[in-house]
């Protein structure tokens, strides 16, 4: 049996202001090289300067993801020559972390893993090439610093997941958290979120060589190129042959991952401590001012919601990962009470019309109190569940209150007794042979009978009186 | 000892002829020279880095103004849509 | 008197009560320039206009204030002064244009002071002769035979012929305290973190100080109070209480404890400087400072320590110069190509050698044994300095272990490196010094003493200059 072992290195874009060591903006997609001063160019004579809040939100993540903070961090030179890399060097921390041995425990569909994180550092990003054409073929190559000096922390886990689900999972996951701590956007598709992830395939417990995928560019893609590589490894062990140590790069038009081109590379960073910048020191009281900041994060929420409302766990998940659903969830429940049927109509109702018309939560037209006027609708059998969807969809869009749906449609419940009964009456008078069967014993044909009312009345039926009076005249008859 | 090709391509250097020559030599000299050092024990010092008296001090999240793109064209042509252009890079 | 002789104080003082014009000072130093520059050749670039257009702006303002009001300040062309070309004495550099100015300029500018122009250095600060500049060597105003040393070979030489009031220097190992011994001035390297190195195109980071090149030690002091103090734009300046360095001028150094180095008599040093050492022993303690003898058993292995540690740190801090945002372009089928071609055709051999060296001392499986190594053995250095401190509240000894040789001397880097061997210990341990001349040589060369002092302490390092200079 193969087993795969997967790690992961997420690079999250830390979303301050100013990027790390100078005051350039980090605003996303300006016009190339307007947002760059001597610092992130390198010109010569410049000096790094830490931004405090790059240390707050790393911190915050870090302590988010049950890291030690170290009381005292460094930085370093990370050596090596590249166009878009001004200094020559990138500013990175090294041998002491920001913070180090933390876990996230990741739970859906397999099950829950704990994920063990290895370390989560700061360090600057470097400025974006481009290539006109083939990288190989274009005469030049054009380069925007923009980017450059934009502050990022990366999370490096242990080789802890074991299926390209649990890797997927995980990026989900740090995303939503990411967003719930707002540290970082955690939009992948601006490189708010940077993942490459390791891979090797072992048999019968011996470790397998690890290979290394670069250019993932969203969550599908790593999922993708996990389950590629996973594929591919064990067909070539299968074959006898041997796993190349190497990276690949995923190509995201015909879902594989190939080699990249490797000229002799050398790679000998000579990392070595950055003597402008003296080492970082936390203090036990900010690590824990630090920590009363941090809200309830989403898979504690996705537990809590689950215990405390008995909702699906389904549904739990989804509106906890979105902090602004999770919010409106609560908020909703705290007035109008009724957890399960708000989760139900917001998963089914109001979450689909939001896909459908792309906006947000807070740009949807059905407050809270809309939402409680729809339940005590429901409440005082003035309409019914099913009439109710018709009647918060109709809302959404025109953004009339249910009870003026409810009136203007009259769609108002029938709970006369008499009606319902005539009703009832004319389905079994004019059904005689799903009659028969039912007196002769098929007793699931009941159903047919509670459609027939319905559709005489037109959903509005109240569902416990039909109930209540089909039974007892089925019954009067069998007797 | 010293592998002056793996190093210079480190340094992205490239020496030539008797500059190359002599320079070699002389790194010899010099790194032979280092050897002294392992006279001391250094047993249980931590490697200084910085000297007294220097603590970080972090700087407030606020944006600057940014360098005129005048002055990065005054000592480099920009090319485009003022992008800087580098000879291609191969591999990755 | 002639404008020439007078102190900073001096001059600024009479420019702000209009006793003489700023014009007329820039128009004397500018004159000088003219007359003797051809054959020192201290300037890389002279600011003609921008010093007189200047000078006449000051003489316009009302409100006239500012230590430095109207002092003409020549600067190493390895700092930056907006407008103005920053070189590092370098090829790579010819043509670069500065976009910002260093905070030291910064700082010089807003005590009223003008910016003369930009001096020669050993390219990229690496050397002790001004002799690996790019672009010419400068000469020693003393004997122009000889060399006027170096880094800051052409601010020291500068000041020394009178070509400006004071110039800025920048000292790694030695190299603003060194060319002051060569030329004859005041050269002071301050306590590292006292002054913001911001601006100032990095060499050895952890060691680069900028200090003042002048004529006496009282103008020194003067240039410590404009140039120091915390930079929000350098993490490596420490927070420390502001304070006026003249203060302590003047005052009597008798009870004072001046440490004399044991170990001196390890090394060989020129016989005349020894009697210009043992000459400055005598004059402190008729002035009451009491001799007494410190040990700093690792000072011989500072040389072969920092000859590790600044190319080390050099190797990055020279990465920028790719020729890809600035500087020579090189040519190439491709990039790597294209940066083998800058950076070759951009550095001279001096340059690639430290490049080189630091390359490899922090290369895979050299790294502990040298850099960290190194460290280790700065460490050490550190605290011989320490517990000497615990007995003394500076230290004498030469500046050098011989006054100026001729170009083209030294044949050998690590030749050329010796001289600077009671100057790299202080720069590795971070402490302030300062070179004084005292006595002479046959050639008439001043011999350089050089005073230490403890970390922040320049107050008692001027003070004591203050006293042997004006004994």
């Amino acid at each position: 049996m193969y087993k795969p072992t997967i790690g992961l290195e997420i690079h999250v874009q830390l979303s301050t202001k100013s990027k790390i060591f100078c005051g350039c903006s980090t605003e996303f997609a300006q016009e190339p090289n307007t947002q760059v001063c001597p610092v992130c160019i390198g010109l010569p004579g410049v000096l790094p300067v830490l931004n405090e809040k790059v240390v707050e939100y790393g911190t915050k993540l870090a302590v988010a993801l049950n890291m030690t903070i170290n009381k005292y961090s460094n930085f370093y030179r990370k050596n090596y020559f590249y166009p878009d890399l001004p200094k020559g060097y990138q500013i990175t921390q090294y041998s002491i972390p920001l913070g180090s041995e933390g876990f996230l425990e990741i739970h859906g569909n397999i099950g829950n893993q704990k994920v063990r994180i290895l370390r989560g550092h700061i360090e600057e990003d470097s400025g974006k090439s481009m290539h006109s054409g083939d990288i190989t073929e274009s005469e030049f190559s054009f380069i925007d610093f923009n980017r450059s000096g934009i502050p990022l922390m990366e999370i490096v886990t242990y080789p802890d997941m074991e299926t390209p689900d649990q890797a997927y999972e995980f990026l989900v996951l740090l995303r939503s958290i990411v967003r719930y701590l707002g540290v970082s956007s955690g939009d992948m598709e601006k490189g708010a979120m940077r993942c490459d992830v390791n891979v090797s395939v072992s048999k019968d417990n011996t470790m397998g060589t690890k290979v290394e995928i670069k250019n993932l560019n969203s969550f599908k893609s790593v999922k993708k190129a996990l389950e590629y590589e996973i594929a591919r490894q064990i067909e070539v062990l299968e074959k006898g042959e041997r796993i190349v140590q190497e990276t690949r790069h995923f190509d995201e038009h015909d879902g594989t991952t190939k080699p990249m081109r490797t000229k002799e590379e050398l790679n000998d960073y000579r990392y070595f401590p950055e003597p402008d910048i003296p080492p970082l020191s936390i203090s036990d009281e900010y690590v824990a001012s630090i920590k009363r900041e941090i809200p309830e994060l989403p898979h504690k929420k996705e537990e809590r919601l689950i215990s405390e409302f008995g909702i699906s766990k389904d549904y739990s998940r989804s509106i906890s990962y979105s902090q602004k659903l999770a919010e409106y969830f609560e908020d909703v429940v705290s007035f109008a009470g009724h957890p399960k049927e708000v989760s139900n109509f917001l998963m089914v109702n109001v979450v689909a019309f939001m896909n459908d018309k792309g906006v947000e939560i807070d740009e949807v037209n059905f407050d809270k109190h809309k939402f409680k006027e729809l339940l005590d609708l429901i409440d005082q059998k003035v309409i019914s569940g099913n009439i109710a969807k018709e009647v918060i969809d109709e809302s959404l869009v025109s953004g009339k209150s249910p009870k003026q749906i409810v009136e203007e449609k009259g769609l108002t419940q029938i709970t006369d007794e008499d009606a319902i009964k005539n009703a009832v009456l004319e389905a079994i008078n004019e059904n005689p042979t799903p009659l028969n069967q039912y007196l002769g014993g098929k007793k699931q044909v009941y159903g047919f009978f509670v459609g027939v009312v319905m559709k005489k009345t037109k959903n509005k039926a109240n569902p416990d009186l039909l109930n209540k009076i089909l039974m007892e005249e089925l019954n009067k008859l069998s007797s | 000892m010293i592998d002056l090709e793996k190093i210079e391509a480190l340094s992205a250097l490239k020496l030539k002829g008797e500059e190359k020559e002599k320079i070699i030599k002389d790194l010899e000299e010099i790194i032979e020279y280092f050897e002294i050092l392992k006279e001391v024990d250094t047993e249980g010092l931590e490697p200084l880095i910085y000297t007294k008296g220097i603590a970080l001090s972090l700087r407030e999240d606020k944006v600057t103004e940014s360098l005129d793109i005048k002055y990065i064209e005054r000592n480099r042509k920009l090319f485009g849509n003022n992008l800087f252009r580098v000879k291609r890079i191969i591999g990755e | 008197m002639e404008i020439g002789d007078l102190t900073i104080k001096d001059i600024a003082s009479r420019v702000k009560r209009n006793e003489i014009s700023a014009n007329e000072v820039a128009k004397f130093y500018i004159e000088q320039i003219h007359m003797k520059d051809p054959l020192i050749n201290a300037f890389l670039y002279v600011d003609e206009d921008g010093v007189i257009k200047r000078a006449k702006e000051l003489d316009n303002l009302k409100n006239k204030k500012g230590l430095l009001f109207g002092v003409p300040i020549a600067i190493k062309d390895n700092m930056n002064v907006k407008g103005l070309q920053a070189t590092a004495g370098s090829k790579i550099l010819r043509g670069y244009i500065a976009p910002y100015d260093a905070t030291v300029v910064q700082k010089i500018k807003d005590e009223g002071g003008i910016i003369i122009g930009k001096t020669n250095l050993d390219e990229f600060a690496m050397g002790s002769s001004t002799e690996n500049s790019a672009f010419f060597p400068t000469r020693n105003p003393l004997n122009v035979e000889y060399v006027p040393g170096g880094s800051s070979g052409g601010s020291a030489s500068a000041v020394s012929a009178g070509l400006s009031k004071a110039g800025l220097g920048s000292d790694t190992g030695g190299s603003v305290r060194q060319p002051a011994a060569f030329c004859g001035v005041v050269g002071m390297k301050p306590t590292y973190g006292r002054v913001s190195r911001y601006g100032l195109i990095a060499f050895g980071s952890s060691l680069d100080v900028i200090g003042p090149l002048t004529k006496t030690v009282e103008d020194s002091a003067v240039m410590l109070n404009v140039i120091a103090g915390f930079d929000a734009k350098d993490e490596t300046t420490a927070k420390v209480e502001k304070e006026d360095f003249t203060d302590s001028l003047g005052k009597e150094i008798r009870g004072l404890k001046v440490g004399v180095i044991k170990e001196i008599a390890d090394f060989n040093v020129q016989s005349e400087i020894m009697q210009s050492l043992k000459v400055s022993y005598s004059k402190l303690e008729q002035l009451g400072a009491e001799i007494i003898e410190v040990s700093l058993p690792h000072l011989k292995y500072a040389l072969p320590t920092y000859y590790i540690v600044a190319p080390s740190e050099a190797s990055a801090n020279l990465a920028r110069f790719d020729g890809v945002r600035y500087g020579l372009e090189g040519e190439g089928e491709n990039i790597k190509e294209f940066y083998e071609d800058s950076r070759t055709k951009g550095f001279g051999s001096e340059v690639k050698r430290r490049i080189l060296i630091g390359t490899f001392a922090l290369s895979a499986g050299y790294y502990d044994a040298y850099y960290v190594k190194a460290a280790k053995v700065r460490r050490a250095i550190e605290g011989d300095f320490e517990s000497a401190f615990s007995k003394v509240s500076s230290i004498i000894l030469p500046t050098t272990p011989t006054t100026p040789f001729k170009f083209g001397e030294k044949k050998s880097p690590l030749d050329m490196y010796m001289s600077d061997i009671f100057t790299i210990p202080v720069s590795l341990a971070g402490l302030p010094a300062i070179s004084v001349p005292i006595g002479k040589d046959n050639k008439g060369f001043r011999v350089g003493i050089q005073l230490i002092a403890k970390w922040f302490d320049e107050a008692t390092l001027l003070r004591v200059a203050y006293a042997l200079e004006n004994y």
